[in-house]
C-alpha cells in the first residue's frame, strides 16, 4: 500500500462522514461564491459596450424630476453630441402585477438604434417599430417571462402619470446587458398627457470617447443658473449613483455574509477533525510502529486538504455552472440579471477551502503530537 | 417507557468538542436568520407606526406612492369643505395638501449622493401627524427658506444640523430644527412649508391630501363621497392602510433573510448529523444495555432526537441572545426605498414572536439532523451492540 492509497483508504473509510463533510465545505462554499457574486454585482452593476458613448442628462433635484422639453434643441447644438432623445420613465402596471415588472421607457424611436447600438433586431421589426405611433418593442426576456409575440398588444396603467396606454408589439430586441426594457415613442405618450411639455431625462450619444468630457461640462454649464438645472454624467456614473443609494445595508449585509462563511467554515472544520479524534488509537499505533509526528501530521493534513477541496469542487463548480448557463433572473425573481462568476472569486472561494482544510487538520494534529504512544493506546474512543 | 430527560441532557455535555462547535454553528444559523428577521420587522414597523386611525389620506387613483400622486387645486376646492373634515378651534378644516419631492442630496461622509424625501406641510400638517414632535431647534418659518430634518437622517446627509445650508432647485435652504417622528416612516423625511416647496421644486400641484375625520363613521362616508365623484380621479382611504400596503422594501430583506437562512441550515444539518452519528457511535454498548434493561426501540429513538432538539435549542437561544444587541442598541439602518425612491431609515426590531420563531427553526435543525442517526441507534441489534469495545 502506497502513502496515497493510504490516505485516500483512511479519507473514505466512514463513507457517510466523508460524504457529509464533503457536503457540508460544498455548501459552504457555494453559498460564499453566491454572495460574493451578488455583492460584487450590487456594487458594481454589469456595463454595456455602448455605455462607454452614452451620457445621461437629469435634473439637478433628482432623477424623479422633470425637465422641460425645450431643452433639447440646445443639447443638440452641443459640439460632439450625436443624438439626443427624451427618456421618460412611465412606470406603468402589465396586467395588474403589482411590484416588479419591468421597465418602460418613452423615447425617440428614431434614435433608438443610434443611441443603444448594441441592441439586435430583425430590420422589419424596427421598420414597424418606426411606422407606428402605438408600437412598442420589447426585450427578449421580458417577451418570454409573459409569453409575448409580435403583434401582441399591451395595455399600461400609469402609477406616474394618469393615463391607461395601449401598444402594438413590433419587435423584440436582444444583445444588450438587461434584455427587459420596453420603449416607445416619446410622441404618442406626449399626446396622451396632452403635451405638457416635460421628459424625464435625456439621454445621449457622442461622437467619440474624448467628446465625452467637454460633452458633459458643456451641458453642465448651459444650464446652470437655469429654472431646470441638470446633471449630466456618464451611463456609467449614472448607474454607479444607484449604489450609492442602497445605503449602510450594503456594508451591513457584507458582514452578515462574512458571519455566514465564518459559521459554515467552523461548522465543517469541526467535522473534519471529529473523524481524525475518532481515529487516536490507529494514530498511537503508527506512532509505536516508527511513524514521526510530522508524518503524521502530513497524513492528516492530506487527508483533510483533501476532503476539503473536493468540497470545493463541487460547491464552487456547482455555482459556476448554475450562474454561467442556468437562467439567472428566473432564478432571482428578477431581482439580478447576471451573477458573474470572476476568477478573483474562484480564487477567493478556493483560498478559503484551502485554509479550511489546514485549520481543520490542526487541533488533531496538536493533540496527537501532544499524546504520549501510551496513553493514545489506552484511548477507547 | 420513556428514558430521563436529565440522561439526554447530560449525554450533549459528555463529547464536548464537537457539542460546543456544532452549538456554535447552529448559534450563528440563527443569529444570522433573526437579525434578518429583525430588520424585515423594523422595516414593516416603521410603516406600520405611521398610520393614525382618524386620518383619510388623499392620492390620485393608480399611483403606487404619494411621491408619484398628484392632487390639482382644483380638485382639492371640491373635498376641503366637505362635512365630514374634523375642524379646528378656529372652524378652519383639519386638512395637510402635501407637496412630496424626491431631492437628490450629497451624504456626509461624501461616499455619493442618494434621494431624501422632502415633504412640504401645510401648517395643521403637524397637528395631523401627533407622531412627529420637535427634539432640537424651531419649526420652519414659511418664506424663509426653512427646513426640519429627521434625527434619524441627521447624521447620513452633509449639513443635516441646524444652520446647516444645502442648495437644491437653484435654492439654498437652512435646517433649523430637529424632528423625531418615534421610528415612523416620517423618520427619513425632511419638512417644510408646502406652498414653498411648490414654489422652489415649480409644481403646480400637490402630491397628497390628508384630512382628520370627525369620527368613524364620518371618515367611511367621506371615502364613499370621494369614491362616488366621477369627477375626481382621486382615492381616498385611511392613513393606516395606506402606510401598511407599502411594505415592498421589506421583500428583498425577507428573501434574503429566508435564502440565508435554508443554505445556511442545510450545513448546519449535516454538523449536528455528524455529532449525533459520533454520539450514537460512540455509545453503542450503553445502548445495548439499555435494550436489555427493557427500554424499547421507540424510547431510545425518542431519547436520541430529544437530545438533538437540546443540543440546537441550546445554540438557537445563544443566537437568538447574539441577535438582540442590535435592536436593543436602537441602532438605525438606512436603505432605498422601493415605493418612494427616497432612503428609508429604521430601527431593528425584536419582538417575541420573532424569538419564537427562531427557537422553533432551531428545533427543526436539530430533529432533522438527529433523525437518521437516531433511527439507527433504534434499529442497533441488541447482542451486536452488547459486544462492540
Amino acid at each position: 500500500m502506497t502513502i496515497g492509497t493510504f490516505i485516500l483508504k483512511n479519507a473514505m473509510r466512514n463513507k457517510r462522514r466523508a460524504t457529509l463533510s464533503i457536503l457540508s465545505v460544498a455548501v459552504s462554499l457555494f453559498l460564499l461564491v453566491t454572495l460574493l457574486v451578488a455583492l460584487r454585482e450590487l456594487t458594481l452593476p454589469p456595463e454595456d459596450i455602448g455605455a462607454a458613448l452614452r451620457v445621461v442628462v437629469r435634473s439637478k433635484i433628482s432623477i424623479a424630476n422633470l425637465l422641460p422639453a425645450k431643452q433639447r434643441p440646445i443639447i443638440e447644438r452641443v459640439p460632439g453630441v450625436e443624438a439626443v432623445s427624451p427618456f421618460t420613465w412611465f412606470g406603468g402596471t402589465y396586467k395588474n402585477e403589482g411590484g416588479l415588472t419591468f421597465g418602460q421607457f418613452a423615447m425617440d424611436a428614431s434614435k433608438f438604434r443610434t443611441i443603444f447600438g448594441d441592441s439586435k433586431m430583425p430590420e422589419e421589426q424596427f421598420e414597424a417599430f418606426q411606422k407606428d405611433m402605438r408600437a412598442c418593442i420589447i426585450g427578449k426576456l421580458t417577451a418570454e417571462k409573459y409569453h409575448l409575440k409580435i403583434g401582441d398588444r399591451i395595455t399600461l396603467v400609469g402609477t406616474i402619470y394618469p393615463v391607461t396606454l395601449e401598444f402594438n408589439l413590433a419587435g423584440i430586441y436582444s444583445g444588450t446587458i438587461d434584455d427587459r426594457n420596453m420603449f416607445f415613442h416619446h410622441k404618442y405618450f406626449d399626446e396622451a398627457m396632452g403635451d405638457m411639455g416635460q421628459v424625464g431625462m435625456w439621454w445621449l450619444k457622442v461622437r467619440s470617447a474624448e467628446d465625452m468630457p467637454q460633452v458633459i461640462t458643456t451641458i453642465n454649464n448651459t444650464f446652470a443658473n437655469s429654472s431646470a438645472e441638470v446633471r449630466a454624467e456618464t451611463e456609467r456614473a449614472f448607474q454607479l449613483s444607484f449604489t450609492s443609494m442602497w445605503g449602510n445595508i450594503k456594508l451591513f449585509v457584507g458582514a452578515i455574509c462574512t458571519v455566514v462563511v465564518f459559521t459554515l467554515i467552523l461548522v465543517s472544520a469541526s467535522t473534519m477533525s471529529m473523524s481524525i479524534r475518532e481515529r487516536f488509537r490507529e494514530l498511537a499505533v503508527l506512532k509505536a510502529l516508527g511513524f514521526r509526528r510530522r508524518e503524521l501530521f502530513a497524513f492528516i493534513l492530506a487527508e483533510s486538504f483533501a476532503l476539503a477541496m473536493f468540497g470545493a469542487l463541487i460547491g464552487v463548480g456547482g455555482a459556476y455552472l448554475l450562474y454561467t448557463f442556468g437562467s439567472v433572473s428566473k432564478m432571482t425573481n428578477g431581482i439580478f440579471i447576471t451573477l458573474e462568476v470572476t476568477p478573483k472569486i474562484i480564487g477567493t472561494a478556493i483560498t478559503v477551502a484551502a485554509g479550511l482544510g489546514i485549520a481543520a487538520s490542526i487541533m488533531p494534529s496538536i493533540s496527537v503530537a501532544k499524546t504520549s504512544v501510551v496513553e493514545g493506546l489506552k484511548t477507547l474512543d | 417507557m420513556a428514558l430521563p430527560i436529565t440522561y439526554n441532557i447530560r449525554n450533549v455535555f459528555v463529547r464536548w468538542r464537537a457539542t460546543v462547535a456544532t452549538i456554535a454553528g447552529i448559534a450563528l444559523v440563527v443569529a444570522v436568520y433573526m437579525i434578518m428577521q429583525t430588520m424585515a420587522e423594523g422595516l414593516e414597523k416603521s410603516s406600520q407606526n405611521t398610520g393614525d386611525p382618524r386620518n383619510i389620506m388623499i392620492v390620485r387613483k393608480g399611483s403606487t406612492a404619494e411621491s408619484s400622486s398628484q392632487v390639482t387645486r382644483a380638485q382639492l376646492k371640491e373635498f376641503n369643505y366637505l362635512p365630514q373634515i374634523a375642524r379646528d378651534a378656529k372652524g378652519q378644516p383639519l386638512l395637510s395638501a402635501d407637496v412630496v419631492v424626491l431631492v437628490s442630496l450629497p451624504r456626509r461622509d461624501g461616499s455619493g449622493e442618494a434621494n431624501v424625501l422632502v415633504r412640504g406641510v401645510s401648517p395643521v400638517g403637524m397637528d395631523l401627524r401627533p407622531q412627529v414632535s420637535l427634539v432640537e431647534g424651531r419649526w420652519f418659518t414659511p418664506g424663509k427658506r426653512e427646513v426640519v430634518v429627521s434625527r434619524r437622517l441627521s447624521p447620513r446627509f452633509a449639513n443635516f444640523e441646524i444652520g446647516g445650508k444645502f442648495r437644491t432647485g437653484g435654492k439654498e435652504l437652512t435646517v433649523v430644527g430637529i424632528l423625531d417622528g418615534s421610528s415612523s416612516a416620517f423618520d427619513s423625511e425632511v419638512w417644510m412649508d408646502a406652498d414653498e416647496s411648490r414654489s422652489i421644486f415649480d409644481r403646480e400641484n400637490y402630491s397628497s391630501v390628508l384630512v382628520r375625520a370627525k369620527d368613524d363613521a364620518a371618515g367611511k362616508e367621506f371615502v364613499k363621497r370621494i369614491e362616488s365623484d366621477k369627477r375626481l380621479p382621486l382615492l381616498a382611504l385611511s392613513e393606516v392602510e395606506y402606510y401598511a400596503a407599502q411594505t415592498k422594501t421589506a421583500m428583498p430583506i425577507k428573501f434574503l433573510g429566508n435564502f440565508l437562512a435554508m443554505a445556511m441550515s442545510v450545513g448546519a444539518i449535516f454538523a449536528a448529523m455528524n455529532t449525533m452519528y459520533a454520539s450514537v457511535g460512540s455509545r453503542t454498548r450503553e445502548i445495548g444495555t439499555l435494550r436489555v434493561l427493557g427500554y424499547r426501540r421507540r424510547s431510545i429513538l425518542i431519547s436520541f432526537l430529544l437530545e438533538g432538539a437540546f443540543l440546537s435549542l441550546v445554540g438557537g437561544v445563544i443566537g437568538c441572545l447574539l441577535a438582540l444587541p442590535l435592536p436593543l442598541l436602537g441602532y438605525s439602518i438606512g436603505t432605498l426605498n422601493f415605493e418612494t425612491w427616497g432612503e428609508t431609515v429604521f430601527q431593528f426590531r425584536m419582538t417575541p414572536m420573532l424569538a419564537v420563531k427562531g427557537l422553533a427553526f432551531s428545533v427543526i435543525v436539530g430533529v432533522l439532523g438527529s433523525l437518521l442517526p437516531s433511527i439507527r441507534a433504534a434499529r442497533l441489534p441488541v447482542i451486536a451492540a452488547l459486544k462492540s469495545l
